[in-house]
């Protein structure tokens, strides 16, 4: 089996997937819609395991970037839209981690989702999320890259929304489709300027013409290829919530919590660094969007980082934990350290999916409760859990020998051997490691340290706990618990075996995942994937001293953040003092600090303020005088109006008389023959 | 004495006959001798027989029609001595015909239609009408070209009103057979006068005079294209030749409607392009602009009728005469490429129809009417048939993804390129417009029903879509007695209260009296479809068969886009 068709397989599955799902509707009985959605995904690690050994078969020289194309689509102004998929080392290692990724997950959901009233729907929805992402990552022009983008942004506002009866939900699920849209929208333009130039919107047909295109000096398209980037960098941002379109992150946490597992940590968001990292041929050619990006992956990194150190909700403490992750490898493919971009992307899979896993089984155990104020002492009745949280704490945190040390080093270090002004993104970068190691701690010790909480001492004692009525985590309502989780039902990772193989799986790959990248001794990702993605382009590689340099600070940054985590919150826990406490004495102590992080830098404000506001007041303005005198008054007309007006004429003259029929049909004739006869 | 008898059958004898390609006929002649075995089986009294086997010898005919055309794919050249063409064009518009045709015997299973005319005389009646759309569509000369409207109208008309002692189906019938018959006769002037002026009946004889005496600008050539092109669009239904369109539409049996809308758009659509596209060729410069503008007209009134319609039956038949202006860009263009874009979107026309009228004639079964009402919460109720219903909406619309988006390309394609842009912007602006009525419908399948009917017709007066006109017809049938209300009383842009309002304003209208309001003395048993508990599994197989072309041929279109790719043949004069 040639690497082009098993790759098209990998497509195909959760496609048929989806509309098997999707078919059966109602008529799934038991898990069995779960087990045909996880198979497929299965099947489709599978496949994409096979093209990774098919394309390892094939000559390093050059015969690893295989174009296959099924079908042309559209053939148009001298354009040519293909159905056609890129294989290459850089999608296969995409392909890897969302399907693997994928499978775990769908195999966690078996048992999270069980009891749910939908289950059947989730299961199409998230196969139809794994079909979209598959898409986008095998997409061999802009195209159908376009049409994948488009169809993740629609799966994730269903899967955001899935709990249809909760209001938060819902609006969660607007609020992040709406901002993707933003995003889609640059996405399409840049791609329309580049085909505007190139003449295709074949990927590497637009790398193979962008060096004649663009690099000739003084033709003025350099800035035009500027502009383009800066506009797909827009899709790449909202998808992958970075400054300033990041708001929709966090939200998103009201889907249940294997969507924030598999969409809002694995997969769906690094979709913007694996955009920047395809494009990286044109990227190499505009210095000034990549430090336009690379400035935006700092600033997000530690925004996010900072308001993690102050949110009390567990899922969104993850969350802006991700908008964190997702910084660095944003800042690193901009910056030109791809290689270590896509480690740290595959390695913030493996951890960050488990971290969210991990943080189900404590809300299902919690019957519902999200909020860290409300957790303690659940060490000894979920040591599983606490196991995992704690790998999944060391890996993002950075302490070797977990996965995340080597790869935020990899990038850090990548730009310390550039040096010049990367000096400040490495600065950066390892300021954000020390919030990262706080807040994660933090978490950590809240939830886990300390005496246990009523609901942990339930578990302790062998019963779950289950509560009186079941209310939103977020705004406290009553809830209807008719549409699901958290419903009568709740499983815990703990209990449930398919749940504890995926936690599972994930907590080994997480701690041994180091192994694609230890610098100068094992790097098989690096040389998979320099040759033909990367080729000669992006940072050249650190010295030896910087690589060690590098190394000993990563470890003592993050060991000090563990440390501060531990001195604030894991000691007095240990000593019975409620953490809620705690954190009201730190807050009490930098008022103004807490404040900024603790309303999300007023980001959400301030996006109001600047753009919802005055859209409405414009449209508002625009509504009650340019419409009201000027079209509704009549001067114009106004389409609608129009349009109404002439289908009321239509439906007028179409009186049911023989006659009125015959009349007018007389009287086109009439017209045409007088037209017809002027002509002579 | 003997001689005399004798001499007639000699000089018979003596007549020099047309070499028949019997083979080339055989689609044509496969329709015309099942029509009579259709009609003979009808004969027999079991039950079994009229009910199932009709059926399926109707249907088993139109496959062996398609079959057939298939079979000659690839011969070239002429029948009949030169009266109808052989060649890809024919061929496409024969699987397309048979193609409906199958569908419509599907559908008309369990009709009332069928049970009304006994069966073996509707689906005779069927195969007639085919029969004639094969003659017409191969039709190369004048002639033939009349003859085959005809065979093609005049069952139709029958077919309309076949279900009698229903009011609206016979005032169809009356009112198209009327109609059409000013539509005939127009075309058949405009064949004379074109004959007169060039002294030819065939085609190419015809291009060949027109080219080689200058006949371009004579004003009896062009008055007879004037005429021509009014007939012709007339049956094609474009506007401002359309009005009869909604009302037959309505009117007639669904299976017969579903027929109508598809085979003889196809039909008339490929006539049009052998008439203008391989007789006149020579005169584009004058009869192009005139059919654009016929073509934008049709794209503006059929968009903007369907608007406010309360029957999906007749929204589909507002659509439909947009869609015929949509059709009508492939030919004004005058090029091989306008022809080949305008018979893809002809096909993906009759796949998205059949996706609708298949999934109207389900709804139908269970509910008895086609108003827009019934389609509420379908979604929920019947989820197959209201998939198939939005994805043939959505292809009518011309969604990405959808066989309707790549056939529209084509045509912006070929209309920009050849210097119609203005054409191409119509084309687009109307597409835009047709999202409000088709959305709306596939609003309403999927999250209607929920709310009573007092909040939904708040909402229907409030968008100003007049949706209560039904509503006030409805009232108007129950309180005059059935007196026929005005179609379509323009309710809710004229405010005020709509369904009171609706009932009481429009001109009671008979078929041909106006003021003869007590209709119910004159057809006094009147025989309506009973809303049955059983799904119309075969309506409901095409509805889903239609969907999934649909869908499949909008993301794979090669398939289709190489069948078409062959017309080009049938249109050497062209560029």
């Amino acid at each position: 089996m040639s690497p082009t068709f098993t790759a098209w397989t990998v497509l195909a599955l959760p496609l048929a997937g989806t509309i098997l799902l999707a078919l059966g509707g109602r008529g799934w009985r038991g898990v069995g819609a779960g087990i045909v959605g996880t198979a497929t995904i299965a099947l489709a690690f599978v496949f994409s395991v096979l093209t990774l050994i098919g394309l390892l078969d094939r000559d390093a020289e050059g015969g690893r970037q295989i174009a296959s194309s099924l079908w042309t689509y559209a053939s148009s102004g001298g354009v040519e839209v293909r159905m056609e998929i890129l294989v290459d080392p850089l999608s296969v290692i995409m392909l890897l981690v969302v399907t693997g990724v994928s499978t775990l997950i769908h195999l966690y959901s078996l048992a999270y989702m069980r009891g749910d009233e939908g289950y059947p729907r989730f299961f199409a929805y998230l196969n139809f999320f794994v079909f979209s992402m598959l898409l986008l990552v095998l997409a061999g022009n802009f195209f159908l890259l376009i049409a994948g983008w488009a169809f993740v942004g629609a799966a994730s506002y269903m899967l955001i929304s899935y709990w249809y009866r909760r209001t938060t939900a819902t609006a969660a699920g607007i609020k992040a489709f709406v901002i993707n849209v933003v995003g889609d929208v640059g996405l399409v333009l840049g791609a329309i300027l580049l085909l505007r130039h190139t003449g295709t919107v074949d990927f590497l047909e637009t790398f193979a013409a962008a060096e004649d295109t663009f690099a000739g000096s003084g033709s003025g398209s350099e800035g035009s290829l500027t502009v383009a980037l800066l506009l797909l960098m827009i899709g790449a941002f909202a998808k992958s919530a970075q400054l300033p379109l990041h708001t929709w992150l966090a939200d998103a946490m009201e889907g249940p919590t294997p969507v924030s597992s598999l969409i809002h940590a694995a997969t769906m968001v690094t979709a913007g660094v694996y955009l920047i990292a395809r494009l990286n041929p044109l990227m190499e050619l505009a210095p000034t969007a990549q430090v336009v990006g690379a400035v935006i992956g700092l600033l997000t990194l530690l925004v996010a980082g900072t308001i993690g150190l102050t949110q009390t909700d567990l899922k969104r403490v993850i969350a802006y934990s991700t908008m964190s992750q997702i910084g660095y490898m944003i800042m690193a493919v901009s910056a030109g350290a791809y290689v270590a971009g896509m480690f740290h992307l595959t390695t913030h899979a493996f951890f960050k999916a488990m971290l969210f896993m991990a943080a189900g089984s404590l809300i299902a155990a919690m019957a519902g409760e999200q909020s860290l104020d409300r957790m303690r002492g659940f060490r000894k009745a979920m040591p599983f859990t606490y196991g995992a949280f704690v790998i999944g704490g060391l890996a993002l945190a950075g302490v070797p020998p977990f996965s995340g040390f080597f790869s935020k080093d990899e990038i850090l270090a990548a730009m310390a051997g550039e040096g010049g002004w990367m000096w400040i993104l490495v600065i950066g970068g390892y300021l954000g490691a020390f919030l990262t190691a706080i807040y994660t701690w933090r978490m950590i010790f809240r939830a886990f340290w300390g005496p246990p909480c009523p609901e942990a001492q339930e578990l302790e004692d062998g019963r779950l706990y289950h509560a009186p009525d079941h209310r939103n985590p977020a705004t406290g309502e009553l809830e209807d618990t008719h549409v699901g989780f958290p419903g009568p039902e709740h499983h815990i990772a703990e209990r449930a075996l398919p749940m504890r193989i995926a936690m599972g799986g994930l907590a080994v790959l997480a701690s041994v995942g180091g192994l694609l990248g230890i610098p100068k001794v094992l790097t098989p990702m690096e040389d998979f994937l320099l040759d033909p993605v990367f080729a000669e382009r992006g940072l050249h590689h650190p010295s030896d001293t910087i690589i060690v340099v590098g190394m000993v600070v990563g470890t003592l940054i993050a060991v000090a953040g563990i440390y501060v985590a531990y001195v604030i919150w894991g000691r007095p826990a240990q000593e019975g003092r409620e953490s809620t406490a705690i954190s009201s004495g730190w807050q009490e102590r930098f008022p103004r600090l807490h404040r900024l992080f603790v309303n999300k830098w007023w980001f959400d404000e301030l996006i109001h303020a600047t753009i919802v506001a005055p859209a409405r007041w414009l449209g508002r303005f625009f509504h009650d005088t340019f419409d009201r005198l000027v079209v509704g008054a009549g001067l114009v007309g106004g389409t609608t109006g129009t349009v109404r007006g002439a289908s009321a004429l239509v439906r007028r003259m179409q009186s049911g008389y023989l006659r009125g029929y015959s009349a007018v049909l007389l009287a086109g004739l009439a017209a045409v023959l007088v037209y017809f006869l002027a002509q002579s | 004495m003997s001689a005399s008898i004798l001499a007639p059958l000699a000089a018979l004898a003596k007549l020099e006959t047309p070499d028949i390609d019997w083979a080339g006929l055989s689609p044509l002649l496969a329709l015309s001798v099942g029509a009579v075995a259709v009609l003979l089986l009808g004969l027999f009294r079991a039950r079994a027989v009229r009910e199932v086997l009709v059926p399926a010898l109707s249907f088993a005919v139109f496959v062996a029609s398609i079959g057939l055309a298939i079979w000659q794919w690839d011969e070239r050249g002429s029948l009949v001595g030169g009266a109808l063409a052989l060649d890809p064009l024919a061929m496409i518009g024969t699987i397309a015909v048979g193609a409906s045709g199958a569908a419509a015997a599907l559908l008309s299973i369990r009709s009332l239609a069928a049970r009304e005319a006994s069966h073996g005389e509707f689906h005779s009646l069927l195969l007639v009408t085919g029969a004639g759309m094969v003659l017409f569509l191969s039709a190369q000369n004048l002639v033939s070209s009349f003859l085959g409207l005809e065979l093609l109208s005049i069952p139709l008309y029958v077919l309309a009103a076949t279900e009698l002692r229903r009011r609206r189906s016979l005032e169809s019938g009356m009112k198209y057979l009327i109609i059409g018959s000013v539509g005939s006769a127009t075309l058949l002037y405009g064949y004379a006068l074109i004959f007169g002026a060039t002294g030819h009946l065939d085609y190419e004889a015809i291009a060949t005079a027109i080219r080689e005496d200058g006949l371009s600008d004579d004003a009896l050539l062009l008055g007879g294209i004037a005429m021509a092109l009014v007939g012709l669009a007339f049956k094609a239904s474009v506007a401002p030749f359309h009005q009869w369109t909604p009302d037959v539409y309505e009117g007639a049996p669904t299976s017969v409607t579903a027929f109508m809308a598809t085979a003889t758009k196809v039909a008339v659509l490929i006539a049009i392009v052998r008439l203008f596209d391989v007789a006149l060729p020579g005169a584009s410069g004058t009869w192009g602009p005139a059919v654009a503008v016929l073509a934008a007209i049709a794209m503006i009134v059929g968009n903007v009728g369907a608007l406010g319609q309360g029957s999906v039956k007749r929204l589909l038949a507002y659509s439909s005469i947009a869609q015929a202006g949509y059709l009508l860009v492939g030919v004004v263009v005058a090029t091989q490429l306008g022809a080949e874009a305008m018979v893809f979107y002809l096909l993906a026309y009759v796949v998205m129809s059949f996706a609708c009228f298949a999934a109207v004639v389900a709804v139908e079964e269970e509910t008895g009417t086609d108003d827009q009402q019934a389609f509420d919460g379908l979604g929920r109720r019947r989820p197959v048939v209201a998939v198939s219903l939005t994805l043939g909406l959505l292809g009518l619309a011309g969604v990405p993804a959808t066989v309707g988006f790549v056939g529209k390309l084509r045509l912006v394609e070929a209309a920009f390129d050849n210097g119609y842009g203005w054409l191409a912007l119509f084309l687009v602006i109307g597409s835009m417009i047709s999202f409000a009525y088709y959305l709306r419908l596939v609003a309403r399948m999927w999250l209607g029903g929920g709310q009573d009917a007092a909040v939904a017709a708040t909402t229907a007066d409030a968008a100003g879509d007049g949706e209560a006109d039904r509503d006030g017809d409805a009232d108007a049938a129950l309180v005059g007695g059935g007196a026929r209300a005005e179609r379509d009383p323009d309710v809710a842009t004229d405010g005020g209260d709509a369904v009171v309002v609706g009932g009481g304003r429009g001109p009671s209208t008979a078929v041909l009296v106006p003021g003869a309001t007590d209709v119910a003395t004159a057809i006094p048993d009147e025989v309506v479809p009973e809303p049955s508990s059983r799904p119309h599994v075969p309506a409901i197989l095409v509805a889903a068969a239609s969907a999934i072309a649909v869908v499949g041929l909008g993301v794979y279109p090669d398939p289709l886009m190489d069948t078409v790719g062959a017309v080009a043949d049938a249109l050497p004069d062209l560029f």
